[in-house]
C-alpha cells in the first residue's frame, strides 16, 4: 500500500503510518480478537447466532459502501443477497456443484445484477432512486413464488451443503463455519474499509456532496458511482452466497429478500453511522443481537398483558424508532468524537483535536438530523400552544 | 489530476509547431441553447485567442452562465459547435473538458461542504482513475504530497490562512477564492470565470483582479463574466456583450462603453 513512498523520496510513509494510526484502529483490532475468541465461551446455538450476525454485518457493510458513501441510496440491496444466495443454493441442490464453484457463480451473477441496476441508477437521484431500487427484490420474491417448485416460494429452498462439514459433529461444523464467516467478514470489511479510505472514498463522498465539484476537477462521477454500485453488489452477492452454505443460512425470502431484511439493514447502518463502514459493522452486530435478545425474553409485558415473545417485532421496531430519533448521527461517530475528547484530555493534546476534527455528517444523515429538528420544533410549538 | 502536467506539456509542444499557429484557442460557432420555449443563448459566435482575457458582459439573465454551461459540457447546446485547441468538443462531458484544459468557476458556488478548504482543492490531485492501484488502495488521507500541491494552490488564491476551515465558515470572498483555487488546481489552459466580482468589496475586487492578471501574465487564457463592466475595465483586452442571448456588441472596453446598443440594454438598469 505504500506506493507513494518512492515519490516522497523519504522513509516517510511508514513513519506517517505509524504516527497516524488513530487509537480507534486499535479498538477495532481488539474487537476482532474478541470475535475470534468468542466461541470459546458460547453454546452451539449462540455460535450459530453470531455467525448469522456476522453475515448480516457483511450485508450492511456492502450497503454502506455504496449508499453511505456515494449517496446513491439503495432500498433494494436484498436483491443482491438474494441473487448470490439463490444462485449458490440452486446450483448446489440441482446440479451438485461444490460450494466453492457455486459461490463464484453467485458473485458473477450478482455483478451482472449490479450492472443492471447500477446503470439506470446513474440517471436517478434521491427519493426516486430509492423507490426504483425498492422494487426489484419484491419482483424476485413474487417470481419465486410463481415458480415455487424450482425456487421454493415463500418458504425458500432447502439447506444446501455447508461449505465446510465436519462429518457427524454438528457442534464442530457450526464452530468451523463461524470462523469461516469471520474470515469472510474480515475480507469484506477490509476491502470496503481500504477502498473507502483511498482516493475512491474521497471521490465517493465528494459525489454525494456535489457532482459538479467532482466533474469540475476532471473526474467522471458516473464511472465512480457505477464502480461503487457494482462493487457493493459483488460484495453483497459474495456474502449471500457464502451465507446459504452455512448451517444457519438458507436461500429463503425471510433471510435474504424480504423488505424487513432491508429495513433492518437501514436501521443498523444509520444507527452505527452511515458512511463509515466500521459503524455499519458495529451497528449490524448490535442490531442483530438486540433483535435476538428481545426474541428470547420470556416475560409478560405488564400493562399490555402479553408475552414479549409474541410482540418482539413490535418492541424491536419501537426501540429502533427511539434510537434513530435520539441518535441519528449514529453510534460510532458519536463514540469517535467522545473518544477523541478523552484522548486529547489524557495526552494533554491541543484543544483543536478536541473539536470533532472537522467531521461532517454525510448528507444523508444531515437530512435525518434536519427531520428530527423539525419534528422536535413542531412538538415544542404544539406543547406551547397547549399550555396557553 | 496528477497526470495533467505531462499531457499538457505534450499538447503545448504540438500546438507550437507551426501548423496550428493561427487557430484560435476557442472557437464558438452559432451556439444556441433553448430551455423549452425559452431561448437562453441565440446563435452566438466568437473566438478567443491564446493569451487573451476576454470580458463576457451582459445584464442578469442574458445567458452568460448558460453559455459557459454549453462550453463546459454541463448542458448540451441545442445547436452550434465548440472547437477547443483545434478539436471539436461540442457536448463533451464536463470532466473531459477539464482534462482537455478548460476549467471553470461556478457563479453559484459548488464547494464540498463536508471537507476543509485544503481537501476541497486536493480532490483535483486524486487519481481520478477507477481502476488504479493508487486510486483504490492509496492512503490518501495521510500522504503529504498531494496536500502540499493543494496548499500551494490555496496560497496562490489567498486562502493560506483558511486551509483547515470548512467552506461553510468562509466569507463570500473566500468561497470565490475557493472556486478559483479548485479550477486552478486542474492546471487549465483556459479558465472560465463566472461573476467573481459580484458582492465583493472594492479592496477584494482588486485582489482578485490582480490574481487574474498574474495568471494571465503566466500565459493563462481567461474569459471573465460580469454583469457590469466597471470591475473589468483594468482587466480585459476586449469584450463581447450579450443581451437576451444575442451578441449586441464587441470590441475594446472603450468601444463598448460608447456603443449605443449597449447603452440601450443597460438604460434604466444597472450602471455599465
Ligand atoms: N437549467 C435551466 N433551465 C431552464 N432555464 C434556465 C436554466 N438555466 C438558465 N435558464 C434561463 O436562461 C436564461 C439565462 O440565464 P443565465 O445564463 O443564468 O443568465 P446570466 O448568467 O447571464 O445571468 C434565464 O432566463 C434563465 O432563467
Ligand atoms: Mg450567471
Amino acid at each position: 500500500m505504500a506506493t507513494q513512498s518512492a515519490e516522497d523520496g523519504s522513509a516517510g510513509t511508514i513513519q506517517l503510518l505509524r504516527q497516524n494510526i488513530p487509537p480507534r484502529y486499535y479498538v477495532g483490532f481488539v474487537a476482532f480478537l474478541v470475535l475470534a475468541a468468542l466461541p470459546l465461551g458460547l453454546s452451539t446455538v449462540k455460535i450459530l447466532t453470531m455467525t448469522a450476525a456476522l453475515y448480516f454485518a457483511m450485508f450492511v457493510v456492502s450497503w454502506d459502501f455504496v449508499s453511505g458513501y456515494t449517496g446513491q441510496v439503495s432500498f433494494g440491496h436484498t436483491l443482491f443477497f438474494g441473487v448470490g444466495g439463490y444462485t449458490a443454493a440452486l446450483l448446489n441442490l440441482e446440479f451438485g456443484l461444490s460450494p466453492v464453484l457455486t459461490v463464484i457463480a453467485g458473485v458473477l451473477l450478482t455483478t451482472v445484477a449490479g450492472l443492471m441496476v447500477g446503470f439506470p441508477a446513474l440517471r436517478l437521484h434521491g427519493h426516486y432512486l430509492a423507490l426504483i431500487t425498492l422494487l426489484p427484490p419484491l419482483v424476485l420474491i413474487r417470481f419465486f413464488s410463481l415458480y415455487r417448485s424450482t425456487f421454493g416460494g415463500e418458504t425458500g429452498l432447502p439447506n444446501p451443503d455447508n461449505l465446510i462439514e465436519v462429518q457427524g459433529d454438528f457442534a464442530a461444523t457450526a464452530l468451523v463455519n463461524y470462523y469461516l464467516g469471520l474470515v469472510v467478514f474480515a475480507a469484506i470489511f477490509l476491502i470496503a474499509f481500504v477502498i473507502t479510505r483511498s482516493d475512491h472514498g474521497i471521490t465517493y463522498t465528494a459525489i454525494q456532496e456535489n457532482e459538479d465539484a467532482v466533474s469540475s476537477v476532471g473526474i467522471n462521477p458516473a464511472k465512480f458511482k457505477l464502480f461503487a454500485f457494482v462493487m457493493s453488489a459483488a460484495l453483497a452477492g459474495f456474502a449471500g452466497a457464502m451465507f446459504v452454505h452455512t448451517p444457519i443460512g438458507s436461500a429463503s425470502p425471510s433471510q435474504l429478500l424480504e423488505l424487513t431484511v432491508m429495513i433492518e439493514i437501514l436501521i443498523a447502518a444509520i444507527l452505527g453511522g452511515v458512511g463509515t463502514i466500521s459503524g455499519a459493522a458495529v451497528g449490524a452486530v448490535f442490531i442483530y443481537l438486540a433483535r435476538d435478545y428481545i426474541r428470547g425474553i420470556d416475560t409478560v409485558v405488564p400493562i399490555l398483558d402479553m408475552p414479549v415473545t409474541r410482540m418482539d417485532t413490535f418492541l424491536f421496531y419501537v426501540l429502533m424508532l427511539g434510537m434513530l430519533f435520539f441518535l441519528p448521527g449514529g453510534l460510532l461517530p458519536k463514540l469517535t468524537v467522545f473518544g477523541r475528547k478523552i484522548h486529547a484530555r489524557v495526552t494533554g493534546g491541543s484543544p483543536k483535536a478536541v473539536t470533532d476534527g472537522g467531521y461532517q455528517q454525510p448528507a444523508f444523515v444531515r437530512q435525518i438530523e434536519a427531520y428530527r429538528t423539525r419534528i422536535l420544533e413542531a412538538l415544542a410549538a404544539l406543547l406551547r400552544r397547549d399550555s396557553k | 489530476m496528477m497526470s495533467h502536467t505531462s499531457t499538457m506539456a505534450v499538447m503545448d509542444a504540438e500546438s507550437s509547431d507551426g501548423s496550428q499557429r493561427n487557430q484560435p484557442l476557442l472557437d464558438v460557432q452559432n451556439l444556441t441553447k433553448k430551455f423549452g420555449g425559452l431561448v437562453a443563448v441565440n446563435d452566438l459566435s466568437f473566438q478567443v485567442d491564446e493569451g487573451e482575457i476576454l470580458g463576457f458582459i451582459g445584464p442578469n439573465g442574458a445567458g452568460k452562465s448558460t453559455t459557459f454551461n454549453c462550453l463546459t459540457g454541463k448542458h448540451k447546446p441545442t445547436e452550434g459547435t465548440v472547437t477547443f485547441r483545434g478539436e471539436e468538443v461540442t457536448s463533451k462531458p464536463p470532466h473531459e473538458m477539464v482534462n482537455k484544459g478548460m476549467a471553470r468557476t461556478f457563479q453559484h458556488f459548488a464547494p464540498l461542504y463536508d471537507r476543509s478548504v485544503l481537501e476541497n482543492v486536493a480532490l483535483a490531485y486524486t487519481s481520478g482513475k477507477v481502476f488504479s492501484w493508487s486510486g483504490l488502495f492509496s492512503l490518501s488521507t495521510i500522504t503529504g504530497t498531494t496536500y502540499d500541491a493543494a496548499a500551494e494552490i490555496c496560497a496562490r488564491v489567498g486562502l493560506q490562512d483558511d486551509l483547515h476551515r470548512m467552506p461553510g465558515e468562509l466569507p463570500h470572498a473566500g468561497l470565490i477564492r475557493l472556486e478559483l483555487g479548485r479550477a486552478l488546481a486542474t492546471d487549465p489552459k483556459l479558465m472560465l470565470v463566472d461573476e467573481v466580482f459580484a458582492g465583493l468589496a472594492s479592496g477584494e475586487v482588486e485582489e482578485i483582479s490582480n490574481l487574474l492578471l498574474e495568471l494571465h501574465a503566466e500565459g493563462m487564457t481567461l474569459i471573465v463574466i460580469d454583469h457590469n463592466m466597471s470591475g473589468l475595465f483594468e482587466l480585459i483586452d476586449r469584450a463581447i456583450v450579450i443581451n437576451f442571448g444575442e451578441m449586441i456588441a464587441k470590441g475594446t472596453p472603450e468601444e463598448i462603453k460608447n456603443d449605443p446598443e449597449v447603452q440601450k440594454a443597460y438604460l434604466g438598469g444597472e450602471e455599465l
